[in-house]
């Protein structure tokens, strides 16, 4: 069944976007990703014209992550505390990142030089997350207690503050500054940021994975809400219609995420986790170096909409 | 679908009867061409997947037809992509100006043997001979790049069905009569289309005929694009709304199977 979109004009399959969106929206659920990432390509795939893709995969976004976030608060595993903290520091951090974009873009070239340094910063984090969570579930076997995180210079800076669902007392400073860099990668890559979001959650913060997903969620919810806004003001690129259908999808798709995750154990998670990084990170690698069908593009970025 | 399109059929074989009797009444009248369209514009509904535009006309001569839509024109940019270090990279860039969103050529005879090279350049029938300004490009790139650019630009056109590359048929009933399927696909884009109708007889243009046709929103479609439009912050809002309230809904219906 073929519906017509106002605001992306073009006709899609109703029921290829539910299946989309539900798919995305499991893994949501599960990760305490957006999903944007993943969606934004499919969607482009799929003929959606790239800034209408990206506008409006924000909006399913904040409906997936309610849905998340909801059934992860029901397992108490939602750090509000932590999230809003996070959150100040990526109001921060994207703020400073749409500028140091629009600054960039004068240098020229600056597309490939974001792509690439992404491709190198996933593989980085995935291949170390694998490593670690693959060692981790090794030493679980061996049963030996480990501890919770290692005590780093990081904190012993000040305005500590004590966080009760994830079992730390830091500084505020330590998730406002990840925050922030999370903030900025997310603006100049126009992605949510949460799969570099959560390693650094995980690894800077030590925070215990489950809790990581629940307050990822948490705070991606407002991102999200924010450049839906930002989208639909400046660039009129969200397709409401289009989005419902997505939402539908992974509303319901998030819900059998969050369960699917509490089956599993914070390492196993970890390395499905690692896993799809670097899967992301394989795929804009190949975008990169495979050939073109065609060596002449049109810029769909001038479309003037 | 059908009875949607049984008014206009008879209507329009109501007009084809009254087209067909007028040049014959006035036979004296040279050259004379008529067209008409089946509907007045194509409207773009939620059930929107493409449509097909009957176009039909008459003529006093036994000549040939051609017939060509285009769509609104805009700049459009193209880019080329090299091998940089083993990465694909866009490059050089080519603005053509005023370049027709839509392009679509139809002909009752292949177009070569119908007109000459100079009158199919003059009218720009064909995309080949759209003939675009360049609005911009980088410095020192020579005539015969940029045709490059316009080949490309051509084929990412063609691919994405907004542009014709080989005429489609155009029937001839009798002498007089011709008609045509024009097929405006899913990702048709909005505005002012003008269509152009030829009579070829002896290798010149006898008349021409230009037809205006608009593509338009209707109903939810054009409501949705307004709203968005003419309140983007009350619609944002909205669109946030509606995903908060959805993924809420989702929670309480699996709380309550548990």
């Amino acid at each position: 069944m073929q519906i017509y979109l106002p605001i992306a004009e073009v006709s899609v399959n109703i029921f290829l976007i539910l299946g989309m969106g539900g798919g995305i929206g499991f893994l949501s659920g599960l990760f305490g990703v957006g999903g944007g990432f993943l969606m934004t390509p499919l969607l482009i795939f799929i003929g959606i014209p790239p800034a209408v893709a990206v506008g409006t995969e924000a909006n399913q976004i904040v409906a997936s992550s309610i849905s998340g976030v909801l059934a992860h608060w029901k397992r108490g595993n939602v750090d509000v505390k932590m999230g809003v903290m996070l959150l100040i520091g990526g109001v921060i951090g994207s703020s400073l990142g749409v500028w140091l974009f629009t600054f960039l873009k004068t240098l020229g070239q600056i597309d490939l030089v974001i792509k690439l340094s992404y491709v190198a910063f996933l593989g980085i984090i995935g291949t170390l997350m694998l490593i670690e969570s693959l060692n981790a579930m090794r030493r679980a076997k061996k049963a030996a207690p480990s501890k919770l995180h290692h005590h780093i210079f990081l904190h012993a800076l000040p305005f500590k503050m004590r966080f009760r669902r994830s079992k730390l007392y830091v500084s505020a400073l330590l998730p406002i500054g990840v925050g922030a860099v999370v903030g900025i990668l997310a603006a100049i890559m126009g992605v949510g940021g949460g799969f570099v979001m959560i390693p650094a959650m995980i690894y800077l913060l030590g925070m215990p994975t489950a809790v990581v997903v629940g307050t990822s969620l948490f705070q991606i919810i407002f991102v999200t809400a924010n450049v839906t806004v930002l989208q639909a003001v400046n660039n009129f690129s969200v397709d409401v219609m289009l989005a419902v259908l997505l939402l539908i999808g992974a509303v319901i798709g998030a819900q059998f995420g969050a369960k699917a995750g509490a089956k599993l154990k914070g390492e196993q998670l970890r390395i499905l986790l690692a896993l799809m990084v670097i899967g992301v990170c394989i795929k804009i690698g190949l975008d990169l170096t495979l050939t073109p069908d065609d060596l002449y593009v049109l810029d769909t970025a001038t479309g003037g909409h | 679908m059908r009875a949607y399109f049984a008014l206009p059929s008879l209507l329009q074989a109501s007009l084809l009867l009254v087209l067909l009797a007028a040049p014959a009444l006035n036979s004296a009248r040279a050259n004379s061409l008529e067209v008409d369209l089946a509907k007045p514009d194509v409207r773009l509904d939620v059930s929107f997947k493409g449509s097909e535009l009957l176009l039909f006309g008459a003529k006093d001569l036994a000549g040939d037809i051609i017939v060509v839509v285009r769509g609104p024109r805009k700049d459009t940019s193209v880019r080329f992509k090299e091998r940089i270090m083993g990465v694909w990279v866009a490059t050089d860039e080519v603005i053509f100006a005023q370049t027709p969103a839509f392009y679509a050529l139809a002909s009752s005879r292949p177009i070569a043997d119908l007109l000459p090279l100079s009158v199919l350049k003059k009218e720009k029938i064909g995309t080949e001979h759209l003939n675009l300004d360049v609005a911009d490009k980088p410095d020192g790139i020579n005539a015969a790049r940029v045709k490059e650019f316009f080949a490309g630009l051509l084929r990412n056109m063609a691919r994405k069905n907004l542009y014709t590359l080989e005429p489609g048929q155009i029937n001839l009933v009798g002498n007089q009569l011709f008609r045509t399927d024009l097929w405006f696909p899913a990702n048709v884009v909005v505005g002012d289309y003008a269509i152009d109708t030829y009579m070829i007889a002896n290798g010149r243009i006898k008349s021409k005929r230009t037809t205006q046709l608009r593509v338009h929103k209707v109903g939810l479609e054009a409501q949705v694009y307004d709203f968005a439009h003419e309140q983007a912050l009350l619609y944002g809002l909205l669109a946030i709304i509606i995903a908060v309230m959805s993924g809420w809904t989702a929670n309480l219906v699996f709380k309550k199977r548990g």
